[in-house]
């Protein structure tokens, strides 16, 4: 029994050896991770406060322009530490922050989504109102604070805003001869065919997030639907003018003319070079529909992550005949805002953001378009200043229709949109779906 | 240990581990090499196009995606060795899984050991309690656990990810232990009483080292999803005030790859990295399984 | 030891409990308490508890950043609402369309290949236990990282094309994750490729339960070494494989993190959707908590009445004398 008994030994040692480094773990746990939640301030003013803040830049040269305004508020305003963290963009939206304001303990800035989102927090309580606290900085960024009230009042304040629009290769445009850039669908179709001939992909789509297919159908919803139409959509989810189903006609007709690169459905919009926006900054294919955003993406999918010599812009062809308004345009914005439960410098934070100088960094880092008017000089990205131009030429700006309705309405949308282009849908499907999602709320 | 045996006529068995190959010419040996080495090949193929692919640079991986490196570069994975997130987040995971494994090894041998051999009303309920919640993945309670956590003032502490593991973890452990203790025969229960042992005493002593094959196969199993865990980090840990240098791997891994999305080099050799300890555990647990088991079988 | 015990996982009856009448029952049931207790406190408190909650949560509408105060409101509560619509919406249906056919391609493909890797590794091979860690690595992996390499490996001009363009194979090539008419067909190849390494380390473990002296003798009296396998091993791995397919069944019914992490929302959506992705994008990404929680439920009730009925008629012999009686 010689060896049985070295195992015993063996084992009861093997026992409380795992027992000695479990003991030490949970301790180093208890210790590690014992501040508790986020958003919780113990000192009362004056003394120590911290400001969680948590924002979706992870990449590219935002993130450093959050940080060095946060270390510059911290300076000047002694006691007070701010925390930034940036998330992925899809697990701040849909898990972290949904999960942090039902738990009861969110951050205290945090990235605020207009549209349905806002709608539903501040009908929860979950927002802190700023009119009176920073009129200054409301005022500051003009009408592109509207997305950010409810009832009248503001409960976030947005810092970019822009309109969506083709990101096009000159050069590709140039090989296929053609000749300056669609104003109207036809010469885009016309675009398309010539692109094929010459062998380039002609429109890349990242497909795979749904969201970028669903630009298209919302596009086409815009010049088919009058401004009242979309209006009945946002405020009251009544989808009974039949421009919600000519989109989708549209739509399919687009499609059956080839835009699009092959496996579509499986092309992520912005991670790596394979994306739809890495295959356009490599020169793979030679357009993509998207907001304004998409140059600084562009920049960092490059070898050399510049963003692209030959890149260049221009808005939505218009459809000549259509019943929506030629002047009106789809896009929208970021913006922050701070919890119920966050101290009195949340706002002052928030403004100290969007303060002018703050700003000017913002559009120097050519993250986006800023909206307070006195940073929109600073920006250098000339196709940023034409996105700019068209954003200001705009008579009316509707927001990312999913954006607008909400996470439930708009997820069904995008849904029913994707089984459309893949040729699973129909366009009365879509409306369908768009009406059963908001009689579920 | 080398047993060789042969039998006259066309049925040759060869059984051996020591090297004199092509004493005895089998034909089964050679192709269940190649078999086997197939089989390795798809297994490990993919892991090892993702640690080749850390000494590429992304130009290069974006040109070629099924190609060679040119060239070889060092420097995804100097970025990745340097940088104090990536020690911190192992760190952090090694934390995480070890208390996760010992708390698993612990409360499930011990709740098995009645299961398996003791008799009292209940035991099935009690059993049946355990194995319905494998019915339940962690993706479903996700929320209202989250909800408990804050509750508990557990949330965006390591404790908060510790617990809940474990708790998931039990019922396939138990699953797992309660054959296992099952096995063992009566008679040695009886000889131990009869030498005076209470059922304690048993437990401790010989129970405990006979199923250490079970043990160390649930040890693994914890260790393993401990070490991959994704949701719960994210919904505990990533939401808290921990300091990003100390998120465990996966969730440090998907922080790393979203911000440097287009630095695909680096992303693979971040991984690549992140794979070692899982598999180095596995390395050391593997050899006390079948050491363990002979010696079982044995005496 | 002697070597005439049958020793091995799930094979003998049980012990007899004749000695347990002279013990107080006091202590018995004391000696229980403390050995189940801290398990069962910790798994009641963060396993059954949250379960329970999301029951009820499954009968309201609730919106995305739901509190409480919600579930107090009358109008919020909706009955079995939820679990009507969700047993109507086609997607659903699907899904537990795709789960089940996972859960079969799993029992029909993945089993017996395990149990043939197992047997070959049994053997006593150079550099045998090489060729488990090896084959094991994928298990080890997590699924972040896993569904990684895959994306990187899959699409039209990666390295699989590739791989079978170089030998030959180029008409084999295909857009492995984007066509949603193969995407299940790569997505169960891609979960056999990871998890295949759990079954075997299963079958070997209970492989090592089969005593030697029984192959051994086999082998004397001339059996070659398949028929060994076929009529001595098999038989006597016969426990260890069905507890391998009881927890294959489960995993594949609640089959989650792979799908998530490997295939695009857009393909998810039209051809491999679990009940658990579609769980998650409901009730998580498309802000409804209540349905999102009544498609659990469903989850958890489909994954029961599958493992009850496999308890009832598959596992019952391993079990007997032991779990499956009552009142023992």
């Amino acid at each position: 029994m010689h060896s049985s008994r070295m195992n015993r030994r063996r084992t009861t040692s093997g026992l409380a050896a795992g027992a000695a480094i479990a003991a030490g773990a949970l301790v180093l746990a208890g210790c590690a991770g014992s501040g508790g939640g986020g958003g919780e301030t113990d000192a009362p003013a004056g003394e120590q406060v911290t400001i969680t803040w948590w924002h979706n830049a992870t990449s590219g040269p935002l993130p450093a322009v959050w940080q060095e305004i946060a270390d510059a508020f911290e300076a000047a305003h002694p006691g007070v530490t701010v925390e930034q963290t940036g998330y992925q963009n899809e697990d701040l939206q849909r898990t972290l922050i949904p999960n942090a304001l039902a738990a009861g303990d969110p951050p205290d800035l945090f990235q605020v989504w207009p549209g349905g989102e806002i709608r539903d927090q501040v009908a929860n309580g979950y927002l802190m109102q700023l009119d009176d606290l920073i009129p200054d900085t409301i005022a500051s960024v003009g009408g592109s604070i509207a997305p950010w009230q409810v009832g009248g009042k503001t409960y976030g304040v947005p810092f970019t805003f822009g309109i969506e629009g083709f990101w096009y290769n000159t050069e590709l445009f140039d090989q296929a001869g053609i000749a300056g850039t669609p104003t109207t669908l036809d010469e885009l179709n016309d675009a398309v065919a010539k692109l094929r001939a010459a062998g380039v992909t002609p429109i890349a789509v990242g497909a795979g997030d749904k969201w970028p297919a669903a630009h298209w159908w919302y596009q086409f919803a815009l010049h088919n639907c009058s401004i009242e139409a979309l209006q009945e959509g946002a405020a009251d989810f009544v989808f009974d003018d039949p421009c919600w189903v000519q989109a989708g006609v549209d739509l399919q007709e687009f499609i059956a003319t080839n835009p699009f690169q092959d496996g579509f459905l499986g092309t992520p919009a912005q991670q790596g070079a394979g994306s739809s926006a890495g295959l356009v900054a490599n020169g793979q294919a030679a357009m993509e529909l998207m907001g304004h955003w998409n140059a600084g993406v562009m920049g960092g999918l490059t070898p050399d992550e510049t963003v692209p010599a030959f890149l260049g812009w221009f808005p939505f062809p218009a459809i000549p005949g259509s019943a929506g308004d030629p002047t009106a345009t789809l896009g929208g914005g970021d913006g922050f805002g701070c919890s119920a439960t966050a101290p009195p410098e949340c706002a002052e934070l928030l403004a100290f953001i969007m303060s002018p100088d703050n700003q000017k960094k913002f559009a120097a880092s050519g993250s986006g378009i800023p909206t307070v008017a006195a940073a929109v000089g600073s920006l250098e990205d000339p196709n940023l200043k034409l996105v700019a131009e068209g954003l200001a030429n705009s008579s009316y700006v509707q927001l990312w229709l999913d954006t607008e309705f909400g996470t439930t309405v708009g997820n069904a949308m995008n849904e029913g949109i994707v089984n459309l282009i893949a040729g699973a849908g129909t366009p009365e499907d879509i409306v369908k779906r768009m009406q059963d999602a908001a009689a579920t709320l | 240990m080398t047993l060789q045996r042969s039998a006259p006529g066309d049925e040759t068995v060869a059984i051996r581990t020591d090297l004199h190959a092509g004493r005895r010419f089998d034909w089964g040996q050679p192709f269940v090499h190649f078999l086997v080495l197939l089989l390795c090949a798809v297994a490990i193929g993919p892991v090892l196009y993702v640690v080749i692919g850390g000494f590429r640079t992304t130009a290069d991986i974006n040109a070629a995606p099924g190609g060679w490196p040119d060239p070889w570069v060092l420097d995804n994975w100097i970025a990745v060795l340097s940088a104090p997130r990536f020690w911190g987040s192992l760190l952090g995971s090694v934390i995480l899984a070890v208390a996760t494994t010992a708390g698993v090894v612990i409360l499930g041998i011990m709740a098995a050991y009645p299961l398996a051999r003791y008799t009292f009303r209940g035991r099935h309920g009690l059993y049946t309690v355990f194995a319905a919640g494998l019915m339940f993945p962690l993706t479903v309670a996700a929320l209202p656990l989250t909800l408990l956590l804050r509750t508990l003032g557990l949330h965006g502490s390591y404790l908060g990810v510790i617990i809940p593991s474990i708790a998931f973890a039990l019922p396939t452990t138990i699953i797992i232990l309660v054959p296992f203790l099952r096995a063992i025969p009566a008679e040695l229960e009886e000889a131990a009483s009869l030498d005076g042992a209470s059922r304690i005493g048993f437990f401790w002593r010989i129970l405990l080292p006979l199923s250490r094959p079970g043990l160390v196969t649930v040890g693994v199993l914890a260790f393993i999803g401990s070490w991959n865990g994704y949701l719960l980090p994210l919904l505990v840990i990533s939401t808290g005030t921990l300091p990003q240098e100390l998120w465990p791997l996966p969730l440090g891994l998907t922080q790393f790859s979203t911000q440097y999305s287009q630095n695909t080099g680096a992303v693979l050799a971040y991984t690549s990295l992140a794979m070692i300890p899982a598999l180095a555990f596995f390395l050391i647990a593997e050899k006390r399984i079948v050491g363990g088991l002979t010696g079982a079988v044995k005496g | 030891m002697s070597s005439s015990e049958a020793v091995g996982p799930a094979v003998s009856a049980g012990p007899t409990p004749a000695r347990r009448r002279s013990r107080p029952g006091a202590r018995k049931r004391v000696e229980i308490a403390i050995f189940t207790g801290p398990a069962l406190i910790v798994f009641i408190g963060f396993v059954i508890l949250p379960v329970a909650f999301a029951v009820v949560y499954s009968f309201f509408s609730l919106p995305a950043g739901f509190r409480w105060e919600h579930l107090a409101d009358p109008d919020r509560f909706i009955g079995i609402d939820n679990y009507v619509r969700a047993l109507t919406t086609p997607e659903f249906l699907r899904a537990i369309g795709n789960n089940f056919i996972i859960v079969g391609l799993s029992l029909v493909i993945q089993g017996p290949l395990a149990i043939v890797i197992a047997l070959l590794l049994n053997r006593r091979l150079r550099g045998r236990s090489v060729y488990r860690l090896l084959i094991f690595v994928p298990y080890v992996l997590a699924e972040v990282v896993a569904g990684l390499a895959w994306k990187l490996l899959l699409p039209p001009n990666g390295g699989v094309n590739a791989l079978l363009e170089s030998v030959g194979l180029g008409a084999f090539t295909a857009n492995w994750l984007a066509d949603p008419s193969i995407a299940l067909w790569t997505l169960f190849a891609i979960l056999t490729w990871k998890y295949i390494g759990f079954a075997i380390l299963l079958m070997l473990a209970g492989l090592q339960g089969v005593p030697e002296e029984l192959s051994e003798a086999a082998a004397i009296d001339g059996a070659s070494w398949w028929r060994i396998q076929w009529h001595i091993t098999l038989p006597l791995l016969g426990p260890t494989i069905r507890i391998w397919a009881f927890l294959s069944m489960i995993g594949a019914l609640q089959l989650f993190d792979m799908v998530w992490v490997t295939v695009s929302p857009s393909v998810r959506g039209i051809a491999t959707e679990t009940m658990a992705t579609y769980m998650i994008q409901q009730g998580q990404f498309a802000g409804q908590p209540g349905y999102g929680s009544a498609i659990a439920v469903i989850l958890f009730v489909i994954s029961l009445t599958v493992a009850l009925l496999y308890q009832r008629f598959a596992l019952r012999r391993d079990l007997r004398g032991a779990i499956t009686d009552r009142g023992n």
